[in-house]
């Protein structure tokens, strides 16, 4: 009898023993529970997803191109600034106009007035490096706003790996239901962005600060004021909310292409065709009379981008001046709060709903 | 095949609604306890999971019992690993239903997977992390603590399945056997009282393999209870106490390894001139004419090396006896030897209708193996039985 044939032999032996019916064993020492209620369950899950996160290589070249947006706008104004400053006030005369000089009426101007406009232009070019327009900047590095495509990348990432990999079934089948695990998503897509969001704030500012001091203009904290200072948080948050918006479509395309070559590529879809939609709308609506007409012109101000900008308008017109949005905060709000309940249901559902056979 | 309703998914979800509202009481965690002591591990009822018109698994019930290590069986595609992913909560059943430690997985998921230990066919885990960190990531899933505690624990599986030396070299650059040993690493970290593998030696030299299975009699030992879907028949045998046989998604066979064996269990009789092979052939049969009932069919099978054996169908207890009959009759055997067959020879007899025809196989003795389902332990005998004793049926 082979040795195989043996073992098994031996094994047969030993079977009654196992039929029989044993105490319910306990765990060794070494595992160590932690508290099972809901909140903890959360927290630890948020927790695990931002340490994949920590020490995913992705998401260290994002954290760094995202620092290095934050100071690429004050570096460029600083670098035309010291241009500037080495420039002699004599090239800072304004042009004399042709007829003036045929006919001998142009003047040297003097050395202080040159220096004077000099001055004014350097203070002028300086002005996104101090606060509050290097907040604005620090935030949103202007109309583009490429670090929210940093966030949807992110967040595409983390929601889609998952599924496109295949170690959703890995989690799912380790205690948590489902809903945490998504949750979970959202925590950690929300703790990236309030990071993100600060992390560029501060670096912008404190980066506008430095290359100021080459500048020479001194910072006039004259604006600074609690109702500034209260503003300039509803800035912050509404710029988290917008980011937080892109995030939240990021996860549903994820959950619902399973990969997170949807997630990425449904957000920056939407984020660069609703401007698009916007204007299409505006332009068919300013064609159209009556009803339709004005239905046309009055869809854009119900898309998601537009909504979550018009709360950020509404902060900056108060911090850096400018005009002020078209809708109202509460209808930005009500409108915001609705996508964000179609996206989070309609996830939800698909994480719920859905079968893992990957 | 039951279907479930829209009704039915909603009731789910207010039970679970519920569930979930009262499940931070003492009555309920008292209710938990006296579950997880059940006798009755898993006890699936009329299991269905169907893909439109495809069914995966059909109307299953199996049940295992606390220390069993209970080998599944079946060819590719039979729905073994639907099975194990609709009792892990991966896969909705479309019908049907599973009690795991007294629960069922359809309101008491959470619950349940904090005692189960999960190895899914081929282990997934995060490709950019190392296997320290993947097993961080699953010890936060499971619900242990983060700390020293934790990572005591973490180094201990690592040690178990020797992959302390690669803590660090990142998943992607893993082998696959190293893979293999990852996911039972992860299966066995929070300690489970039960443990669902699917083909645990899945890409495994065997001397890997050899330690899986003595790693799964060592748990065994301890009293846990092992859910072993795999192809190795051999493996299953040498570790498995009881198996269930599922062929496209139908149960056609449940029971205890020893009585499955029982009925292929031989005596083989080498002797030296073809006179004797003849003279012990009617010695037998004359035996069994006067009431050896032990004593089943005889036949002459040729080796390779074109060496006579005389194959007896009867239990190896018996071979002193055969012995004692032959030399009465001054037959003497140059060897004897006895066989317990191989489960190798029930699963193919049992999947594979051609090669159930095959005299060798003892298709009489296994005929007489359907009490090995005992219908009464079921709630309905339409199961697989009815389509095990049809394909019996045939083949015999």
């Amino acid at each position: 009898m082979s040795a195989a044939s043996e073992m098994g032999a031996e094994n047969q032996e030993t079977q009654p023993a196992l039929e029989n019916a044993t105490p319910l064993t306990t765990r060794v020492g070494t595992v160590i529970l932690g508290r099972m209620d809901f909140t903890s369950e959360l927290l630890r899950l948020i927790g695990m997803e931002l340490f994949k996160i920590r020490r995913r290589l992705m998401s260290r070249v994002l954290g760094t191109i995202a620092v290095c947006l934050a100071l690429l706008v004050p570096l460029a104004v600083g670098i035309e600034v010291a241009v500037n400053m080495q420039t002699p006030a004599s090239s800072f005369a304004p042009a004399c106009p042709s007829s003036a000089a045929a006919s001998g009426e142009c003047t040297p101007l003097s050395h202080a007035y040159l220096e004077g406009i000099k001055t004014s232009i350097i203070t002028s070019l300086s002005e996104p490096l101090r606060l509050p327009s290097s907040l604005e900047l620090a935030a949103t590095q202007g109309e583009f706003n490429p670090a929210l495509l940093l966030i949807i990348i992110l967040v595409g990432t983390i929601a889609g790996g998952e599924l496109s990999s295949g170690t959703i079934r890995l989690m799912f089948a380790r205690g948590p239901w489902r809903g945490q695990f998504l949750l979970a998503k959202y925590g950690a897509a929300l703790i990236c962005t309030v990071v993100g969001v600060l992390g560029m704030a501060i670096v912008g500012v404190i980066a506008g600060q430095l290359f100021n001091l080459f500048s020479g203009v001194p910072q006039n904290w004259t604006f600074l004021n609690a109702a500034w200072i209260g503003h300039a948080l509803l800035y912050l948050l509404a710029t988290m909310l917008n980011w937080f918006m892109y995030a939240v479509v990021a996860i549903f395309f994820a959950f619902l292409g399973r990969s997170t070559v949807a997630g990425i590529v449904g957000a920056v879809t939407w984020f660069f065709a609703e401007p698009i939609i916007s204007n299409i709308l505006t332009f068919a609506g300013n064609f159209s009379v009556g009803f339709a007409g004005t239905f046309l012109r009055a869809l854009p101000s119900y898309l998601m981008g537009n909504n979550a900008r018009a709360l950020q308008l509404d902060q900056a017109h108060y911090l850096f001046g400018g005009t002020g949005p078209s809708q109202s905060d509460l209808q930005a709000f009500i409108t915001l709060a609705i996508y964000l309940a179609i996206f989070i249901g309609l996830t939800w559902w698909l994480n719920e709903s859905r079968d893992v056979t990957n | 095949m039951p279907e479930v309703g829209s009704c039915d998914v909603a009731r789910r979800r207010r039970w679970r609604r519920a569930w979930r509202a009262v499940k931070g009481s003492e009555e309920v965690q008292a209710y938990i306890e006296t579950s997880l002591q059940s006798e009755v591990i898993i006890s699936t009822n009329r299991l269905t999971k169907a893909y439109g018109k495809l069914v995966a698994v059909n109307d299953l019930h199996i049940q295992v019992m606390r220390g069993d290590v209970f080998g599944f069986l079946g060819p590719n595609g039979a729905g073994k690993s639907t099975t194990i992913r609709m009792l892990l909560g991966l896969v909705r059943p479309t019908a049907g239903s599973a009690i795991i430690f007294g629960m069922d997985i359809a309101y008491q998921m959470p619950t349940i997977l904090r005692h189960v230990g999960a190895l899914i066919e081929m282990p997934v885990f995060h490709p950019f992390l190392s296997a320290r960190d993947n097993l961080h990531v699953v010890a936060a899933a499971s619900g242990m603590v983060s700390g020293r505690a934790n990572r005591r624990r973490i180094e201990e599986v690592l040690e178990l399945v020797e992959l302390k030396d690669q803590e660090k070299m990142v998943y992607r650059k893993f082998s696959l056997g190293m893979k293999q040993r990852l996911g039972i690493a992860a299966a066995l970290l929070t300690d489970p009282e039960l443990l669902l593998l699917d083909e645990p030696t899945n890409g495994l030299d065997p001397a890997g393999m050899y330690e899986i299975r003595q790693l799964i009699q060592r748990l065994a030992a301890l009293g846990k209870t092992i859910f072993l879907s795999s192809h190795l028949l051999n493996e299953v045998q040498q570790v498995c106490n009881r198996v269930a046989i599922l062929q496209k998604g139908n149960l056609i066979k449940q029971g205890n390894v020893r009585e499955l064996l029982r009925n292929k269990e031989q005596i083989l009789v080498h002797l030296r001139t073809s006179d004797e092979f003849e003279r012990a052939q009617a010695v037998l049969a004359e035996a069994r004419v006067n009431g050896v009932d032990w004593l089943g069919s005889v036949h002459l099978e040729k080796d390779r090396q074109g060496q006579e054996t005389l194959h007896i169908d009867a239990p190896r207890t018996h071979s002193a006896e055969v012995n004692r009959l032959l030399s009465e009759h001054e037959i003497f055997a140059a060897e004897l030897h006895p066989y317990e067959g191989s489960l190798e020879e029930v699963y193919l007899q049992l999947t594979t209708p051609a090669t159930a025809t095959g005299e060798h196989l003892g298709m009489a003795a296994l005929a007489g193996n359907s009490e090995l389902l005992d219908p009464q332990e079921f709630h309905s005998g339409t199961n697989g039985t009815g389509k095990s004793e049809q394909d019996k049926g045939a083949s015999v």
